[in-house]
């Protein structure tokens, strides 16, 4: 960024705004993709989530501390209105999962408007799309031991108590629905946001940047606004990251469900 | 009985991009196929397919 910013300032060519190639940031050390910002971030999100549950739930008290009490109250969230809400009495064996999912996500999410980290990793397709995949796995997976591979796919593909000619119009949409459109949205959906909530901030911050610095009287003085909405979009993002990060898990725990119901 | 509401839209939404994306791609790569300089079948493919879709969110979620 800093970069970016000096070369706004000499280079006197006009604003440049935002792109896809301000996402992909050049590695720390070495060549390889492997040493960039956003791997980075990822394995310090594992270690600030793990960190903060650790020390929450490390003296667990009756009267809980404030750490204990922020801890679990995420905790008893992620259990009880995504696990038990929607998954129903087999919930806790999946509560785990959701529970590394949505933190992993809301945390890599804010890192987005943390400052200096300032980078969400999800807006990195790649991320969501090894994210998804593990929806993906467990939904079948829990879906196939529970009621067997031919009755679960049987229960996909062919919908009850439909004549039997519809099947053609109808099987193409359902396998397509549980093996392609599921897996899909729930990546894009989380990558897009995060894309699209970044881009923003970008556009609002160095172009108040731009405005201040290199041009017209009128725009400097026009600048203020710029930086207010970025300020603005900060806020409005963080619920945006919060609300993927919802979005994701609750989707998990929707496919889990639908997954163990018998019919569907 | 929200959280059931919130599935229904999601999965809703999931099939009419699923009937659209199978039955307009068959349309198109029939088009293509034959190459007659028209695209009836893209458009009958569509139009298929999104109704098809609704038919099946009907079934899925409007029955009882």
């Amino acid at each position: 960024m800093g970069d970016r910013v000096r070369s706004f300032q000499f280079s006197g060519e006009g604003f440049v705004p935002p792109s896809t190639a301000d996402f992909n940031l050049p590695p720390a050390f070495g060549h390889s993709e492997y040493t960039t910002k956003p791997v980075f971030l990822v394995f310090l999100s594992i270690i600030v989530v793990s960190a903060f549950f650790i020390a929450a739930s490390r003296k667990a008290a009756i009267v809980p501390s404030k750490l204990q009490f922020a801890g679990e109250s995420i905790y008893s969230f992620v259990r009880h209105d995504l696990g038990e809400e929607i998954i129903g009495h087999e919930f806790m064996r999946f509560v785990p999962f959701l529970f590394t999912l949505f933190t992993f996500v809301l945390t890599n999410n804010v890192f987005g408007i943390v400052p200096f980290l300032q980078f969400p990793a999800m807006s990195h397709v790649g991320f969501p799309y090894v994210l998804a995949l593990f929806s993906f796995f467990i939904f079948h997976a829990v879906g196939i031991k529970k009621q067997g591979l031919g009755k679960y796919l049987r229960g996909i593909a062919f919908m009850p108590g439909v004549p039997k000619f519809v099947y053609i119009l109808l099987t193409p949409i359902e396998i397509a629905t549980f093996f392609i459109v599921r897996p899909l949205t729930l990546s894009l959906r989380l990558f897009a946001n995060m894309f699209a909530g970044h881009l923003l901030l970008l556009v609002f911050i160095t172009g108040g940047d731009y405005m201040l610095h290199d041009s017209h009287t009128f725009l400097k003085i026009l600048s203020p606004f710029s930086f207010t909405m970025g300020i603005g979009m900060t806020f409005f993002e963080f619920m945006v990251q919060c609300l993927q990060a919802y979005i994701i898990t609750l989707l998990t725990a929707l496919f889990i469900a639908g997954a163990l119901a018998d019919e569907h | 009985m929200a959280s059931n509401d919130e599935g229904a839209l999601w999965s809703i939404f999931g099939y009419l991009i699923s009937g659209l994306l199978i039955w307009g791609g068959i349309g198109m790569a029939l088009d293509h196929w034959f190459d007659k300089g028209h695209h009836w079948f893209t458009l009958g493919g569509f139009l298929l397919g999104m109704g098809a879709s609704l038919y099946l969110v009907w079934l899925r979620f409007g029955r009882e």
